[in-house]
């Protein structure tokens, strides 16, 4: 049984009333098409975000965190590997054709997956704040969400990330507890990866944005960073680390008088030049996810075989 | 309380730790649980079985038993051990936890003759689609039918 819709406000209706979309649906292109970007862009920051961890496998300090990394890991490239199955199933481009167009450049992702990680505490950094972020966004996507296989696929990934957090939060709490070296590691790396964290939620969305209209997104951008502002702002500062921002302030006023921690205003270039693959280590991560494809092209090969064989 | 009453109490205890995956799914109905011992003084031993030696998982399932168990009144002290036998397999997941994978997280089981159901639609026709899925426990599939992607529990 599939669905049919007359016109979009007969559409829209069914996705106000809590509707769920499926495969077989006769969907408005519009909604194909957006919804499909929308979860390419997820598969790709899950593909490029799991050759980050990969990186920091062979130097993580100590067996069990490698051990996690590993894991971690493969969390992402599963991810990865289910979103691209739902978003090739769409029909818009196969599977080959995202892949090809990322590894060209052509292809957005997550504008933190643009950044160097420069020490084991910039991953920490990226485990504790940065995935929080990215999770935050996620948790408010699998909320709603009005395409049925990418929720379902959702379900999976927001328990696998929230699992992550912990992770993220024990490497924390290590060196905050640690000794002054290692404090002032994960100051420095607080420094880089505060604002592109916060930027990670995007601008704030136009209120007629058709990704909440369609409950794609169930939240505004500016309200997600809101809240990861109000969770983040103070666990930091509780561990006695310095947020890189002179004009944060709490603003008593704010959130209509009940008070909120509040940044200085976003400079969003930095944003637009990871939309545009001209961030500072975009090259390099492009180029190095290229060449992971093509040496791992055996394994896809030999899998492929075995398959047959079977 | 008499050691049975103590064993109960634990018992009970464990059934509210989830695995840090799959909240809602308890150790005991994955099969993660093999034997709970209760001495004289209270002092309580709980042997686990791992899925794979390898799941990052580890640390957090033994910290959650070892505060589910200190919870219980009469217990005195808790130490938990990682078995390496028996080995864990999906027979030992409890047909609640089955069903609770199937519906919430569209993770399936292999039946007996090897084959697979769609855990959305129930179609026949789901086909294994790589060994490697997001952990060392799931691979995955594809319901050709009702197009969604599952995971398979191995």
């Amino acid at each position: 049984m599939s669905h049919t819709w007359n016109d979009m406000d007969d559409f829209d209706a069914f996705i106000d009333a809590g509707g769920m979309v499926e495969p077989h649906d006769a969907m408005p292109p519009e909604y194909r098409t957006e919804v499909f970007r929308f979860i390419e862009f997820h598969a790709n920051s899950e593909l490029m975000g799991g050759l980050t961890e990969r990186d920091w496998i062979p130097r993580a300090p100590g067996v069990r965190l490698k051990q996690i990394f590993l894991a971690k890991t493969q969390d992402e490239i599963g991810h990865a590997h289910l979103l691209y199955q739902v978003a090739a199933d769409m029909g818009v481009k196969s599977r080959e054709q995202m892949l090809e167009e990322l590894f060209a450049g052509q292809s957005r992702f997550h504008n933190v997956f643009h950044y160097q990680a420069v020490t084991w505490a910039d991953q920490i950094a990226i485990a504790y704040l940065v995935d929080a972020a990215a999770f935050a966004s996620q948790r408010a996507v699998f909320a709603e969400c009005s395409y049925g296989p990418y929720k379902r696929v959702l379900k999976r990934i927001v328990a696998e990330e929230g699992f992550h957090m912990r992770h993220g939060e024990e490497m924390l709490l290590r060196l905050a507890e640690g000794t002054d070296t290692q404090r002032r590691m994960f100051q420095d790396a607080l420094e880089r990866w505060w604002w592109p964290a916060v930027q990670l939620f995007g601008p704030d969305s136009d209120p007629d944005d058709p990704m909440l209209r369609w409950k794609i997104k169930s939240q505004r951008n500016e309200h997600l960073r809101h809240a990861y502002l109000q969770k983040y702002v103070p666990l930091l500062q509780g561990y006695g680390f310095t947020i890189p921002d002179d004009n944060l302030r709490y603003d008593e006023s704010a959130d209509d008088g009940r008070g909120a921690w509040v940044t200085d205003d976003i400079d969003w270039e930095p944003l637009i030049a990871t939309m545009r693959q001209g961030g500072p280590d975009s090259e390099r991560r492009i180029a190095t996810a290229a060449a992971n494809h093509a040496d791992t092209a055996w394994v896809r090969e030999a899998l492929e075989r075995a398959a047959v064989a079977a | 309380m008499s050691t049975t009453t103590v064993h109960e109490a634990v018992h009970q205890a464990l059934e509210t730790v989830f695995d840090p995956e799959y909240p809602g799914v308890s150790i005991v109905e994955l099969g993660l649980v093999e034997g709970v011992h209760v001495d004289r003084l209270g002092s309580v031993t709980v042997g686990l079985v791992p899925t794979f030696a390898g799941c990052p998982a580890l640390d957090f399932i033994a910290a959650d038993v070892d505060r589910a168990v200190r919870s219980v009144d009469a217990v005195t002290d808790c130490s938990v051990e990682w078995l390496r036998s028996p080995v864990w397999s999906t027979d030992r997941v409890a047909p609640s936890a089955r069903r609770h994978l199937e519906r919430e997280f569209t993770v399936t089981f292999r039946r007996a003759d090897g084959s697979l159901r769609c855990p959305v639609c129930g179609s026949a026709a789901v086909a294994d689609t790589s060994p490697a899925g997001p952990t060392r426990c799931r691979s995955l599939a594809w319901c050709p039918d009702c197009r969604n992607p599952v995971e398979v529990m191995r």
